[in-house]
């Protein structure tokens, strides 16, 4: 029975050990400020917010979920000559220690895809940012006008 | 003598200047293109607005940041100037992506944001006349990143050029702007001095 003990013990330390490394690390990154740009039914729009990393570490965000859209994707919006503007996929954003990363207008962005309902100023839904290290962090994102984001 | 050569000089040199801050980058005056507004009801571009100072922007709906923005700072300018009862100013936003942007996309566009369309007036049309009317105001709109659906169907995301115009009353060009990012300010004492 002691011998038992021992045997499931010594199995079970490495994942509670892990688990409250993980723990700590999500801890450590924080999501602040998130809000949806508002939009229609079918149409496409973007969600920001501020990643705060507390750690010592880097951390990595590799994709976010929602249920508000069939797609969702981590993307850039970039700069060419002549006023040229486009955006872009990004695979990973590193979120560099002891830093805010802030995804915001003509910045990164989460883009939701082909919207399943009209999103109005006012409604709030729930978002998962999923970090490397972190793990799945929820965050509640309002949706707002850009009215609303430039009298805050 | 001198000091009367020197100012003589001076005002020559600042005279091709005056009347000329907003010179004419394009005329539109010309030619009409066959466009359908928000309301489904056709309209000839740029007669339907001739007689007024145009604000112009060029959008896709499917744009999630720049476009968005455009829009947004269109709106802070009719806001404005309504405050400073700036008065024949029409407002116009045209799709480079016809093939999405139908009148009823457009009109739901524009509802959700709660624009003001009494003075602004979103349009639509066919690709070739699309076409060629971007071409003219020289604006750019090329195909970039996609995203590829679960049911296989791919978006493509434009990369275009991001601007707002100033279209004079007699539907010339006057002046462009960075669309996402322009001066609210400058295009007021513009408007105001054209």
């Amino acid at each position: 029975m002691r011998i038992r003990f021992i045997f499931y013990s010594l199995f079970l330390i490495p994942f509670i050990v892990n688990a409250q490394q993980n723990k700590n690390q999500s801890s450590k990154i924080e999501v602040k400020d998130a809000w949806i740009r508002v939009s229609a039914q079918g149409s496409n729009t973007a969600l920001f917010f501020e990643v705060v990393n507390n750690s010592d570490k880097p951390d990595t965000l590799l994709a976010a979920e929602s249920n508000l859209a069939e797609v969702v994707e981590v993307h850039e919006t970039f700069k060419r000559e002549n006023d040229m503007m486009g955006m872009r996929k990004v695979n990973f954003v590193v979120i560099p220690p002891k830093s805010t990363v802030k995804f915001k207008p003509r910045d990164l962005h989460v883009m939701l895809i082909k919207l399943k309902s009209d999103l109005k100023v006012g409604d709030k839904s729930e978002v998962t940012l999923v970090f490397k290290n972190a793990g799945k962090l929820k965050a509640e994102a309002a949706v707002r006008d850009m009215q609303m984001m430039m009298n805050r | 003598m001198q000091k009367v050569l020197i100012n003589c000089f001076l005002i020559l040199a600042l005279l091709p200047g005056c009347g000329n801050d907003f010179p004419v980058i394009e005329n539109l005056g010309g030619s009409n293109y066959q466009l359908t507004n928000q309301n489904e009801k056709e309209v000839l571009f740029p007669d339907f607005v001739k007689g007024k100072t145009v604000i112009a922007g060029y959008i896709f709906t499917n744009c999630p940041d720049i476009c968005p923005l455009t829009t947004n700072n269109m709106r802070l300018i009719q806001e404005r100037l309504e405050k400073e009862e700036v008065d024949n100013v029409q407002f116009v936003s045209i799709s480079f992506d016809p093939g999405n942007d139908t009148p009823g996309v457009l009109k739901k566009f524009a509802e959700i944001r709660n624009l003001d369309l009494n003075n602004w007036t979103f349009l639509t049309g066919d690709k070739p006349v699309v076409d060629k009317l971007m071409k003219h105001v020289g604006v750019v709109a090329v195909p970039g990143d996609s995203t590829v659906f679960p049911s296989g169907k791919v978006s493509y995301y434009y990369i275009h050029t991001d601007r707002i115009q100033l279209i004079d009353s007699e539907g010339r060009i006057r002046k462009n702007y960075p669309g996402s990012s322009i001066n609210i300010d400058e295009i007021i004492n513009d408007i105001k001095s054209l």
